[in-house]
């Protein structure tokens, strides 16, 4: 550890003292000249002195170079080209405004490692994606949906229809960070996770990061999904929106102040009685949520946004059954420049989730949540053309709730009991430089330092041996421990401290124009887990803090990767391998029950997991006809061993597939443009089936047919694969032509050849041939759409 | 609360109609003893009576039709306070084991159940668990999901002095287990519903309500969860092997799976109509 922190001493002082000629800063913003939304990702580049940088989340950029004068070009991927001459003798604040290349609300823009500097780069295993293209992908009843649209690419896969989260190479759906605007969002799924919860109007820019995750993020291990919203048009006022099979949306946009102020309001609701015309009483089932964004503009250094984010599902069965959940945001940031060189950001964050149910016929609510407030506060410091320095701060207070049960009428009997309330505080400070040593080789180097506090709160369980799970000798198996105790606390008092240093370092060493070479190593700590005991998480799990008795995860990631354009940036081809090891990794003792359990450390059991995995992503990124092939070839496993020598463990202690283990994950799609009116969209996908458990027997006890299940082989057999072919077709009608209200169609059939893809197979007793059947659930066959987009 | 309350509601709505029977080749394993020894006590009638059968058989492959009964074993129960022992016999050689006695379960008393078979000798013990009556059990009018359910009241009062397991028979080999951790001491109620496919009406159901142990408790649940009534789908919980309470003391490896149990229960009788 400390020879790292030489190493990172060495590069910094070296790249700081190479220099003696005298530097000019040039820096600004870039916008959209349509709407004067920032651009995220644009890159400035100087061909003459083969120096770039690119714009950061909020627009900005910054580069210092030597005096002189200066062809800039400043290019985005479906934008016209800027180039300016530049007679650059003090430094310069200098805005640019980019053109739409195509002015067709259409226009696919799939943002590719096309440009010279992304192989340069040493950022690898990071994914972006569009609005534009994440609403031409074909999806189940044409609801445009980014995490669905996320699976399509390499070391991305998910449950499968109908199931909540995404698992990033290998890794569980809790292990997801998932951004919105700089805030942390604990679910991302709409009815049990048929859609997501981002709507896909106002996303302005979608990043993935699966490795070589950059210092800034923590607090998850697999993944950081960072979305950035769409500020607000402040130029003219604007109506976006669709109407979908599923929803509606509709996003209205304008300036308060000319260029200098703007809101923004978008909704997106779905119809009552969803899924549900085949019951005849009054049920219930919709979400919608609601964006709101406001900023301001004080002057080229100051910069604030307020935005806000509601969503909600209801879903209610007559009176006796309502299930309510949702997620609210409440960010409040503030850019500001200190120089040409130094961005800040300074955000405050208020974010929740809720769970809630009323369950009429056995007479109680439910409600379960987890709250937070976050401050952070970054910077992104332009040293010079050959060093970029990240840092920051970040400290969040977590209050978990995890449940509370409420007697819902007088005459219920029930008593009301809540679940002791959690906290928790997890802070981190971080340092990330991104160097570029020569033209060949380029790293970014960094290190997070985290700790978390476990806070005190009113009861907590003590244990003989201090162990909440025993070992029944006797009957061979664990079982829940009883406390001996309990343990008083006030809530400044801290029950538990962690602290973790996460080294991250990444280089490209690029071979030529065309071809790089990437490594990345990262060490990531996660103190949250998400209490699962599912193939697939459901709205009702609850977050645990790290503490006492459960510790954190701990997650090495080591990458390398090939990268190569083809044809003048036509063609690109990445290729990643990945190995990742993580500690702590939780599983359950048999028949462990979660739900509104205020023991819950007596039904886990600790472990650790593994995933390696090689992914090649082929792309075609121009002309008529776009698309990608995308193939992961992985493992993802875990192992829970006894504690000591007389105890099992789990599956006798050798490793066993996690849920979520696939083997092979093919996708491809592909863009077809026949004309200016209409354009095509098609993907294919086939995935190994995910593990699950087939009975090794059966037998009968009080006239219940029982399959007999062999702990010694967890996940060993596997669900048939999966596979499907979606197409799409889009329509922009040529009356679009010279009026202000632009329109599209959209028509898709979702699982063309209408496979009836196994979500689960399960094992049971027919109840009149009283024969035993394997049943296989299946979620969607052939489902056909239309939505019709519009924006004016 | 269980889970089992609320996702069945969930499956039940996304996917029960894209379910199908579909061929799956199963692994196999050595067959099993599988002992079902669950008694119960009636002791809310006059005279108390029992029900004392010990029913032995084998656990045989996922999809074979038949389940074979052991009816060559050495079935005995010992009081563990005077030692006595309660020979069983299986006289209609149908692996259903019964006391040669008249036999009840006495209150306070550990027994410990023994069956020898094919050179292995198993044991378990088990304690008659309390219970209380129920107070009443009547159909109600209101409905679930569907609309088309049976619905049934359940009233009786919890024992506020200690912590209470209860397991509910409501015949068509429907079971319901519920801890009394939200209820404790109270006046309960809660309704249950009969799904239209469980019973044609009108019908007459035998509801039975017993006393567990924690233990069987947590047996149940899962026993409930592994017989397959709840559909599946992607919530469903990893399932696990479910060992019961009796050990081979010859080889622990060769373990057997059930449970030896005693319970009060007490039972009603209710005549459901159809209504609108």
């Amino acid at each position: 550890m400390l020879h790292f922190k030489k190493i990172l001493f060495v590069l910094f002082i070296t790249s700081t003292i190479v220099f003696g000629q005298e530097k000019i800063t040039l820096s600004g913003t870039v916008y959209d000249n349509a709407n004067n939304e920032t651009l995220i990702g644009v890159s400035v580049f100087i061909p003459e002195l083969n120096a770039g940088t690119s714009t950061n989340e909020y627009g900005f950029y910054s580069i210092t170079i030597p005096k002189g004068t200066y062809k800039i070009q400043v290019s985005y991927v479906g934008y016209t080209t800027i180039v300016e001459t530049i007679n650059l003798l003090e430094k310069l604040t200098k805005d640019f405004k980019l053109k739409e290349a195509a002015e067709s609300l259409d226009e696919i823009i799939i943002e590719a490692d096309i440009e010279k500097l992304n192989v340069r780069t040493p950022q690898m295993s990071v994914n972006k994606l569009t609005s534009a293209t994440i609403k031409q992908i074909p999806v189940v009843l044409g609801e445009a949906d980014i995490i669905k649209s996320l699976i399509l690419l390499p070391g991305v896969t998910s449950a499968g229809e109908g199931a909540s989260g995404f698992n990033v190479r290998g890794g569980a759906a809790d292990q997801n960070l998932i951004l919105l605007d700089e805030a942390i969002v604990f679910n991302s799924s709409h009815l049990f996770g048929f859609f997501s919860v981002f709507n896909p109007d106002v996303i302005k820019d979608v990043k993935l990061y699966k490795g070589g995750i950059p210092a800034r993020f923590g607090g998850r291990l697999s993944s950081v999904l960072d979305i950035y919203q769409k500020e607000g048009n402040s130029k003219d006022f604007n109506l976006t929106g669709g109407i979908g099979l599923v929803s509606s949306r509709l996003l209205a946009e304008g300036p308060i102040e000319k260029e200098k102020s703007s809101f923004l309001i978008g909704g997106r609701a779905s119809y009552a009685h969803l899924f549900l015309p085949l019951f005849d009483n009054d049920n219930k089932a919709y979400f919608y949520d609601v964006n709101t964004k406001v900023n301001y503009r004080f002057n080229d250094r100051n910069n604030l946004f307020l935005s806000t984010y509601f969503g909600k599902d209801i879903f209610g069965v007559s009176d006796n059954f309502v299930n309510k959940y949702g997620n609210n945001v409440v960010n409040l940031r503030w850019n500001h420049l200190f120089s040409d060189k130094i961005f800040s950001n300074l955000s405050l964050i208020y974010s929740d989730y809720f769970y809630g149910l009323i369950l009429d016929f056995v007479g109680f609510e439910w409600d379960s949540g987890i709250t937070n407030f976050n401050l952070k506060y970054d910077f992104k410091h332009y040293i010079n053309e050959n060093i970029k320095l990240s840092y920051g701060i970040n400290t969040i207070y977590i209050k978990f709730n995890p449940g509370e049960i409420i007697p819902n009428r007088t005459s219920s009997g029930i008593v009301a009991e809540k679940l002791t309330d959690k906290y928790a505080n997890e802070f981190a400070a971080y340092i990330d430089a991104e160097h570029k040593i020569n033209e060949k080789l380029t790293l970014q180097y960094g290190a997070r330092f985290s700790n978390f506090l476990r806070l005190g709160q009113d009861e907590l369980n003590v244990y003989a041996n201090n162990q909440p799970v025993v070992y029944n000798e006797q009957f061979k198996k664990y079982e829940s421990a009883v406390a001996t105790g309990v343990e008083n606390f006030k809530r400044s008092d801290v029950i538990s401290s962690f602290n973790n240093f996460e080294p991250r370092f990444s280089l490209s060493y690029v071979l030529n124009d065309n071809e790089s070479i990437k490594a990345s190593y990262n060490r990531m700590a996660q103190y949250l887990h998400l209490l699962s005991n599912t193939a697939s998480p459901t709205p009702l799990d609850v977050w645990a803090p790290s503490g006492r008795y459960i510790r954190p995860q701990l997650l090495d990631q080591f990458a390398i990767g090939y990268f190569k354009t083809l044809n003048n940036g036509a063609y690109s081809l990445e290729t990643e391998a990945f190995y990742k090891d993580i500690q702590n990794r939780i599983d359950y003792i048999n028949g462990a029950n979660l739900i509104a359990n205020n023991e819950i450390e007596t039904v886990i059991l600790n472990g650790h997991a593994r995933a390696y995995g090689l992914e090649v992503l082929f792309r075609k990124n121009e002309g008529d006809f776009k698309g990608w092939l995308a193939y992961t070839l992985s493992r993802s496993e875990q192992q829970t061993p006894g504690r000591n020598a007389n105890e099992p463990g789990i599956n006798q202690g050798n490793w066993y597939s996690s849920p979520f283990d696939k083997t092979h994950d093919i996708s491809l799609n592909g863009s077809y443009e026949l004309n200016k009116k209409w354009k095509f969209n098609a993907n294919f996908l086939f995935q190994t089936g995910q593990p699950t458990n087939y009975p090794v027997g059966q037998y009968e006890v009080q006239g219940l047919n029982v399959p007999i299940f062999d702990d010694n082989r967890r996940n060993a057999d596997r669900l048939p694969a999966y596979h499907r072919l979606d197409i799409s077709a889009t329509l922009t009608p040529t009356t679009n032509n010279n009026r202000k209200w632009q329109a599209e169609w959209v028509f898709g059939l979702y699982n063309l050849y209408g496979r009836m893809n196994a979500a689960s197979i399960n094992f049971r007793q027919n109840r009149e041939t009283f024969r035993n059947e394997a049943i296989q659930t299946s979620i969607f066959g052939l489902v056909p759409s239309v939505t019709y987009n519009f924006k004016f | 609360m269980k889970k089992s309350y609320i996702l069945p509601v969930l499956l039940i709505l996304f996917f029960a109609s894209c379910e199908k029977v579909v061929e799956i080749e199963v692994p196999s394993t050595a067959p099993k003893l599988i002992i079902d020894a669950v008694f119960e006590v009636y002791f809310d009638e006059t005279p108390v009576r029992a029900n004392t059968v010990v029913k032995l058989s084998k656990s045989v492959d996922y999809f074979d039709e038949t389940i074979p009964p052991v009816t060559n074993a050495t079935v005995f129960l010992t009081n563990l306070t005077d030692n006595s022992i309660i020979n069983f016999s299986d006289v209609n050689a149908d692996g259903n084991y019964e006391p040669t006695i008249s036999f009840i379960p006495a209150e306070n008393v550990v027994y410990e159940l023994t069956i020898i078979h094919e050179n292995y000798t198993y044991k378990g013990t088990a304690t008659r668990i309390k219970s209380t009556p129920l107070t009443s059990v009547t159909q109600g009018d209101e409905t679930l999901f569907a609309g088309t359910e049976t619905e049934v009241k359940v009233e009786f009062t919890d024992d506020g002095t200690q912590e209470n397991f209860y397991l509910f028979d409501f015949s068509k080999k429907l079971f319901l287990t519920i801890e009394d951790r939200f209820f404790n001491g109270s006046d309960y109620n809660f309704s249950y519903f009969y799904d239209e496919e469980d019973i044609t009406l009108p019908t007459t159901v035998n509801i039975k309500m017993s006393g567990i142990s924690k233990e069987f408790y947590t047996y149940y649940r899962v026993l409930i969860d592994q017989s397959g009534q709840n559909a599946g789908g992607p919530f469903e919980t990893i399932p696990s092997s479910l060992l019961g309470n009796m050990i081979n003391i010859t080889d622990e490896s060769k373990f057997p799976l059930g449970y030896f149990h005693i319970s009060e229960t007490d039972t009603a009788t209710l005549n459901l109509v159809e209504k609108n």
